[in-house]
């Protein structure tokens, strides 16, 4: 699928109600701001964290930079070379800081992308959208429950859109995918299940001092639970995201287990997971994460009476396969009756087989990056001044269900979310 | 010294007759197809590579059957021949 086909799909899609109940932010690609190209329509834009994540954002919006009249004027990042580096980027045209408080102060701008460690991004959000700043701030929202609530609170309080960096929301597979499951083709959604595994250290930094030390717990920060939850929050919040969406509620609660068997090395955080959350009408959603074993890679599947979706690999299959055409059947019979060998023995149980059967493409020919429609529509939001409250609900539900089965792992209990933490259900 | 293959015009119109009568013979199977197995009429044209598959390979087994009769045929012609003198 390429852009104009994209835009085409939208179009088809507008107004209905499944577009404007289930994505409404995908409108924004048919009805832009319709700003010029003048220094008044400009959109100034800061970054806060340019590591590896706040690189590839900047990156994205480099991309369409021209395009749709952005000004990168200023970067931030407390590592010098993070900084000196992401200058260098935009060939100096942007002053760098080292520290983001300063950054705000001294420079003008409507937008701020921030890429830290996610214990940082709580205050450097609120800090922000109460200077009059709109923010995307990179998925998990925040470490702790209170402080994202307090986010999503300044954020209501303020008014200015704050967006948060589960990039899914903005691929044109979940669109088709989304699409098809609310025309039922998958039947009665009975069960999700969902993993991401990797054999991965995660180790990002190898600094002197060791696992444990000061620095590393800086550089390396998704290694302890101080500054991460690890998987759940860095990874795992993805697929918590899709499952809400794909159900179209929150889970009533989620219990899990979690411990570090293999990266014994001094980290604190867990190398795998096995989580259950439950939603309403008896789905469950399980979901592993593992870093000592890639053979199952990662993987989303939502699985119904008549059919199964893939949605990480872009496949769907029906639970009754369509049938092959005739001529191959035929061959397939005689072939079978020559070779196929009679067992004069064997064993009394047959298991239940898995459906041998390729499937076909939710979205086929799919070329488009979802983390780049995101920062293009967010830049559009922030022209308009605003964007649909269910964008900014979708990242603040998984960012809390995923700090809930991180507490759940490492307690051992089921949990459900605490009445002070739900946001009031808005209709977009 | 290689010598020119000269095929005779015979030789090729009988393998010529050969392929066309295995190309409907493999059409032919695959309308039998269809009916046995609740097939589309479609697949008539959709299966069309199968079809030009099977010919080949039909005629493919012929080559190989034709093959090995004749050797045969040569190698008891020369163990007769050697018996009689």
């Amino acid at each position: 699928m390429n852009r104009r086909a994209f835009i085409e799909m939208i179009s088809g899609l507008a107004g209905t109600t499944f577009l404007a109940a289930q994505m409404p932010w995908f409108t924004v690609f048919t009805n832009p701001s319709g700003a010029g190209m003048s220094a008044s329509d400009r959109v100034r834009v800061g970054f806060i964290g340019v590591g590896s994540r706040g690189q590839t954002l900047m990156l994205n919006v480099q991309e369409f930079q021209a395009r749709m009249n952005i000004d990168i004027v200023a970067v931030c990042d407390t590592w010098p070379e993070h900084k000196e580096r992401a200058v260098a980027m935009i060939n100096g045209q942007a002053e760098g800081f080292l520290d983001y408080r300063e950054m705000l102060d001294k420079v003008q701008m409507d937008a701020v992308i921030i890429a830290t460690p996610l214990h940082e991004h709580a205050q450097m959000t609120i800090d922000a959208m109460q200077m009059g700043i709109h923010v995307f701030v990179e998925k998990a929202m925040a470490r702790t429950l209170d402080d994202t609530k307090a986010m999503y609170d300044a954020h209501i309080d303020s008014g200015k859109i704050m967006l948060v960096g589960h990039q899914r929301l903005f691929s044109p597979v979940y669109i088709k995918a989304l699409e098809m499951i609310n025309n039922g083709e998958l039947g009665k959604i009975t069960k999700l299940r969902g993993w991401w595994t990797r054999n991965t250290p995660w180790i990002f930094y190898d600094v002197p001092g060791g696992r444990g030390s000061a620095l590393d717990r800086q550089r390396n920060w998704r290694l302890y639970w101080d500054y991460s939850a690890g998987q759940i929050t860095e990874l795992g919040s993805h697929h918590f995201q899709l499952a809400n969406w794909v159900l179209d509620s929150e889970p009533l609660s989620v219990m899990g287990s979690g411990s570090l068997n293999y990266h014994t090395d001094g980290r604190e955080v867990y190398d795998n997971y096995s989580l259950v959350f439950t939603y309403p009408n008896g789905v469950h959603f399980t979901y592993d994460l593992l870093d000592s074993n890639r053979h199952n890679g990662v993987g989303f599947q939502v699985l119904g009476n008549e059919g199964t979706m893939q949605l990480e690999a872009n496949r769907h299959f029906a639970e009754t396969p369509p049938r092959p055409p005739a001529i191959r059947t035929l061959i397939h019979n005689i072939e079978k009756s020559i070779f196929e060998t009679i067992p004069i023995g064997g064993a009394t149980w047959i298991p239940a087989e898995a459906v041998k059967y390729g499937g076909n493409y939710i979205s086929p020919d799919y070329q488009l990056n979802e983390t780049l429609l995101f920062l293009e529509g967010f830049i559009e939001f922030v022209r308009k001044g605003e964007a649909p409250p269910k964008l900014t609900e979708e990242g603040y539900n998984a960012s809390t269900w995923s700090l809930l089965a991180d507490e759940a792992s490492r307690e051992g209990t089921i949990l459900t979310l605490p009445e002070k933490y739900k946001i009031k259900p808005c209709q977009a | 010294m290689i010598k020119d293959l000269i095929i005779k015009e015979k030789v090729i119109r009988q393998e010529l007759m050969l392929l066309g009568v295995l190309f409907v013979f493999s059409n032919l199977t695959n309308v039998y197809a269809i009916l046995v197995h609740q097939g589309s009429w479609s697949e008539l044209i959709s299966q069309f590579h199968v079809v030009g598959l099977l010919t080949l390979f039909l005629y493919a087994v012929s080559l190989l059957l034709r093959g090995l009769f004749y050797s045969g045929r040569a190698v008891w012609r020369l163990t007769t021949k050697g018996t009689q003198s």
